[in-house]
């Protein structure tokens, strides 16, 4: 409680000196502008306004001579309609002979087109372009030298002194009786015989343009993805970490929710478009149930529930080489074919017109699974 | 606190993303369907000699009718056809037959040997998957048997389609009755399983009744009343011999039925006014009792496996359907519904139970599992009773009387599902009929 009085005691007394001595009620003085005036005697006044020469007055004003007045043309005197030219009778000519009846010509048979079973020469698909690799590194290279000379010199060591003559470089040597003096060693300043420029200098291998990159290969089926149980790892490790900032934490959050269950198959990943709505879902399912005729099939058939797959046209036909029975539950194998030879049917027969299905949404429905569950359709 | 919040809203939007987003392809449920014949596109057999031309022509209306008459299958007519099949290796125009939506369609062809055997084939076609279903067949035999031969083509087409055996190429054996109500004279009769080739296997001198085919349809099971007393015979079908079994003299037994092997007979048999069942090995005469109650119990039957019988017992007061095993012990009653029930059958696939049922004056052909549950009425009429079941266990035929003077009795049959009900044509009246399994 104590710590409270002292902090508020103290925040109070800084308030107070602050305003004392911060400045806060010290008035600074307005600006004020200082113009020079100059002392005058009457009677310079006068001369001062007698200087000044007043216009005179006139009254002669160059009034404009006014227009002579014109003529007014005389009227235009009527002139009588002209009387119409008679008509002119047509000439009349004997009728021309009528035309000849153009002779039949003589059906020619058509010229049979010269077909050959040869495939047509087709241009060849753009390739791609190949290139040499360039022969340039992409390291950095030394600037040339600067240096023009008779004699091209390759650029010394780093640690060479330039030098107008080339010395080498002693060493003391500890073998020798008299060490020689040491020297540093010598080299002439890197040059070369002529000055490259830019415009000589040798055009680079490099493409200049490139071909737009293939698109991806199809993606693995979904039945080949990763398993989608989320990795409790990651939450572990997450947790041990401490104090997490703000932006990793969403970070992780979305990474955790990304791999755990929500995280959409690489089949889904490639579907565009809105997604199917309820209502076409049931137009698809009533179509095929339309035509889902159990009458015919056993007692266990009835009884067994089978997975039908079924690859499906952009016009809303089902191709009939993709349909397959994925699974079955409930009967034998035998039963399981004669379900599915059922709804083999009832899928052909009622989408050989072409299902209703929206074509904005094709990717939604080109593949279909349908399990055909005859539970309601059994003998009771 | 912030981090938190963030995090969580960050959650919240990746988790979203998947209800608007589509994963993988679209999947949908079909659980409703329609129960209808299947259209189905039967042109005459190609006669590939002139020998066979009728031959052909009647064949194929044979198969369209054995297919037609179980109600799973509807004919197109021909005045419809677009292609003919002229050629029975010729290719099938497939986009032809389901421009008349024919979903199957048979092709056939007959030829007549030098020796009078004939030959029939045919293939059948799933039209709008536009390939065969499964591989083409022939049949080599007689002419005398060529109902059979096309009876054969009907089974194969049935079992291809619908996914279970056949039962056209099968045989009935019956009561025949004729005569006026207080003087019907009644003989035993066997014709094919639609009314055809009928056979009278005895004469009308004595009263006989329930007959059973035997598991291999060779032998037949019944009972007359030529001895004065009813006495079960079994009878040779080919030969028409018979012979009764070793009851005792001055007993009366009835309501046989074979076991599944073959080899041993259940049947009732009352003595002293009490009625059990007992059971019989055909060959040595050695009868053993498996009921001891002095109630009436009778109307036995086996189930599939042999190993369990059910038949009617009115122990509880009441004609009831009790199931016990087939060495005997004590029953399990399975029928508690109102009413009577009797004559129990075991389906030939082991999973149902056909009954007759009465109740407020009318009677019921009906259904139920083996536990008594999911009891189905497939019938009512005035009388209907002796229910038999179909070798493929599809279709259940019995008995139908008339009421009045001038009523008659009459063979019907009914698909289990309560569908396609209908009179089996028969000479005169019919009752009692027993199916025979499959044909070899």
């Amino acid at each position: 409680m104590r710590i409270g009085y002292y902090i508020s005691g103290a925040g109070h007394i800084a308030l107070i000196l602050f305003v004392l001595f911060g400045g806060m009620f010290n008035s600074s003085p307005e600006p004020f502008e200082v113009t020079e005036v100059s002392v005058i005697s009457g009677a310079e006044f006068e001369a001062m306004m007698a200087a000044a020469q007043q216009p005179e007055a006139t009254t002669d004003v160059a009034m404009p001579t006014p227009p002579a007045p014109q003529e007014a043309p005389p009227p235009a005197e009527s002139q009588p309609d002209p009387t119409p030219p008679p008509p002119v009778e047509p000439q009349v000519t004997e009728a021309p002979p009528p035309d000849p009846a153009p002779q039949p010509a003589e059906a020619l048979p058509p010229q049979p087109a010269e077909v050959t079973d040869a495939a047509p020469v087709l241009a060849p698909p753009p390739q791609e372009q190949v290139v040499l690799a360039p022969d340039n590194s992409s390291r950095p290279v030394p600037l040339p030298a600067e240096r023009v000379a008779p004699e091209p010199v390759a650029a010394p060591e780093p640690d060479t002194r330039v030098a107008d003559t080339v010395t080498e470089e002693v060493v003391p040597d500890a073998a020798a009786e008299t060490p020689r003096e040491e020297t540093e060693a010598g080299a002439p300043e890197e040059a070369t015989t002529q000055i490259v420029t830019e415009a000589m200098e040798k055009p680079s291998a490099a493409p200049t343009s490139s071909i737009r990159p293939r698109t991806r290969p199809a993606r693995p089926d979904p039945v080949a993805e990763a398993p989608r149980d989320p990795a409790p790892q990651p939450q572990q490790q997450q947790a041990a970490q401490p104090q997490p900032s703000t932006s990793d934490a969403v970070n992780d959050a979305l990474r955790q929710a990304l791999e755990g269950a929500g995280a959409p198959s690489p089949a889904a990943a490639g579907q565009s478009g809105p997604p199917m709505t309820s209502g076409e879902r049931d137009a698809l399912r009533v179509a095929v149930q339309q035509c889902w005729n159990v009458g015919s099939l056993s007692s266990e058939a009835l009884r067994t529930t089978v997975v039908v797959a079924v690859s499906m046209s952009e016009d809303g036909r089902p191709m009939n080489e993709t349909l397959r029975m994925l699974s079955y539950d409930g009967g034998s194998a035998d039963a399981a074919r004669q379900a599915f030879e059922s709804a083999r049917r009832a899928i052909i027969r009622c989408g050989a017109n072409g299902f209703n299905l929206p074509r904005d949404k094709y990717a939604q429905w080109r593949d279909i699974e349908m399990t055909f569950n005859p539970e309601n359709m059994r003998i009771r | 606190m912030m981090t938190r919040v963030l995090t969580l809203l960050a959650a919240l939007v990746v988790l979203a993303l998947p209800a608007a987003a589509q994963t993988g392809p679209l999947r949908i449920e079909i659980t409703e369907g329609v129960i209808e014949p299947l259209p189905f596109a039967n042109p005459d057999f190609v006669a590939e000699n002139a020998a066979a031309t009728e031959l052909a022509r009647a064949i194929a209306r044979v198969v369209a009718e054995d297919l037609t008459g179980t109600g799973l299958f509807r004919e197109i007519p021909s005045t419809a056809f677009i292609s003919q099949i002229t050629s029975f290796n010729s290719p099938v125009q497939f986009a032809d037959w389901r421009a008349i939506n024919a979903q199957a369609l048979i092709s056939g062809a007959v030829s007549v040997g030098g020796d009078g055997s004939i030959a029939v084939k045919f293939r059948l076609y799933d039209v709008f998957a536009g390939q065969e279903l499964g591989d083409g067949l022939q049949f080599n035999g007689t002419q005398a048997g060529w109902r059979r031969m096309a009876h054969k083509v009907a089974d194969a087409v049935y079992s291809r389609i619908t996914g279970e055996g056949g039962y056209f190429d099968s045989r009935v054996v019956y009561v025949a009755e004729t005569g006026p109500k207080d003087d019907r004279r009644k003989r035993l009769a066997i014709m094919d399983y639609d009314g055809a080739n009928v056979q009278y296997l005895t004469d009308s001198a004595s009263i006989v009744l329930a007959p059973r085919f035997s598991p291999s349809g060779d032998r037949i099971l019944f009972t007359s009343y030529e001895s004065g007393f009813p006495r079960i015979y079994v009878m040779d079908v080919a030969s028409v011999g018979r012979r009764a079994l070793a009851t005792q003299d001055g007993t009366m037994s009835f309501a046989p039925r074979f076991a599944p092997d073959g080899n041993t007979v259940v049947y009732s048999l009352t003595t002293g006014g009490n009625t059990d069942i007992y059971r019989m090995d055909i060959n040595s005469g050695a009868a053993t009792r498996l009921t001891s109650t002095p109630s009436i119990e009778t109307a036995p039957s086996f189930s599939p496996d042999g190993s369990r019988i059910v038949f009617e017992s009115d122990r509880s007061g009441t004609q009831q359907l009790y199931i016990m095993s087939a060495q005997g012990g004590e029953p399990q009653r399975i029928s508690f519904g109102q009413g009577r029930y009797g004559t129990p059958v075991w389906s030939p696939r082991g999973d149902l139970i056909a009954f007759t049922k009465q109740s407020k004056g009318r009677f019921h052909i009906g259904v139920m599992r083996t536990d008594g549950s999911e009891e189905r009425l497939l019938t009512a009429s005035f009388l209907d009773e002796g229910p038999t079941w179909s070798p493929n266990g599809r279709v259940i035929m019995f008995t139908r009387e008339t009421q009045g003077e001038a009523g008659s009795a009459s063979l019907y049959s009914v698909d289990i599902s309560g569908r396609n009900l209908k009179q089996i044509r028969t000479e005169g009246g019919a009752s009692d009929p027993a199916w025979s399994p499959l044909q070899r």
